[in-house]
């Protein structure tokens, strides 16, 4: 599949993302919101043919995104997906580990950093903060002072 | 010199402790152990336990979860004991002073169980294996 295939296929689920940027050859942002960013990282993962690299977390200017990177390797292009999570007060989004178990432990992480609740994902444990960290506290939200 | 101090100068053996290091220190550590260093020249070999050991090597800024673990190894190693703090993190938290993470200097969480303990610092990112090999010859030289 070359760029303009590649192009094509991001297309058909143009109704589903809010923009298509692409900054270079290799480097393309969708952004979405969070409802629909389990169809689209679904679409990417298994029609698209792309391979799931990491996920970020950012305490945004009003609100949480989760940032989806996925490589291309036969273009070595890199797709990152943006889904925006507006609701501040209990942050949630359809978790991608059911059908892509490489996300489960990074979505962990993101669980334990910033509060963001991933449903439906198989084992939401505490995975980095240490054992006696309190309840409730999210250390890299913008609220947490040092 | 009591024929402690004197075994433990003689032939030092060394447990590995990492409090939270990035590992580079710990990379460090094992190039003293290589041909080119080889400190078991010295007497000084890394054993797989602190209740074998004489010194503790400890690298790392002291993470609230390793904290606990740090403590409970120095409560466990053979007295008397040296703690070499290795590399910025561990003798003064280095980069990540006022993380949320930190449980404070290597040299805090020890005098927290032990306040005479007996503790050298080997300052560095990474230390040279030199800097290490020298800080042991320094520490032991003042017991």
């Amino acid at each position: 599949m070359n760029l303009q295939e590649l192009n094509g296929k991001l297309s058909q689920i143009k109704d589903k993302l809010i923009a298509i940027e692409q900054k270079t050859d290799k480097r393309i942002f969708l952004s979405c919101e969070a409802e629909d960013a389990y169809a689209v990282n679904k679409f990417l993962f298994e029609d698209a043919g792309c391979r799931f690299v990491i996920a970020t977390g950012i305490d945004s200017d009003d609100c949480f995104e989760v940032l989806y990177h996925f490589a291309y390797d036969q273009l070595g292009c890199v797709i990152t997906l943006k889904a925006f999570i507006r609701d501040r007060q209990s942050p949630a989004i359809e978790s991608i580990a059911p059908f892509l178990p490489a996300a489960e432990w990074i979505e962990r992480e993101i669980h334990d950093l910033f509060g963001i609740d991933f449903k439906n994902h198989p084992n939401l444990r505490r995975l980095i903060l240490s054992d006696d960290w309190p309840q409730g506290v999210y250390p890299l939200r913008k609220e947490v002072k040092k | 010199m009591g024929w402690k101090t004197w075994s433990l100068k003689r032939s030092p053996w060394v447990f590995h402790v990492n409090a939270g290091a990035c590992n580079n220190c710990d990379i460090e550590i094992v190039d003293l152990l290589t041909p080119k260093f080889d400190v078991e020249r010295f007497g000084i070999k890394l054993v797989g336990s602190p209740r074998h050991a004489d010194a503790l090597l400890v690298t790392g800024v002291g993470t609230k979860q390793a904290a606990i673990r740090l403590r409970e190894i120095y409560r466990q190693t053979a007295k008397p004991c040296v703690v070499f703090c290795i590399g910025a993190c561990a003798c003064g938290t280095g980069i990540f002073q006022g993380g949320y993470h930190v449980a404070g200097p290597v040299d805090q969480i020890i005098k927290e169980v032990d306040p005479n303990a007996i503790i050298a610092y080997v300052p560095g990112c990474p230390p040279k294996p030199e800097a290490m090999i020298s800080g042991v010859v320094k520490a032991l030289s003042v017991l």
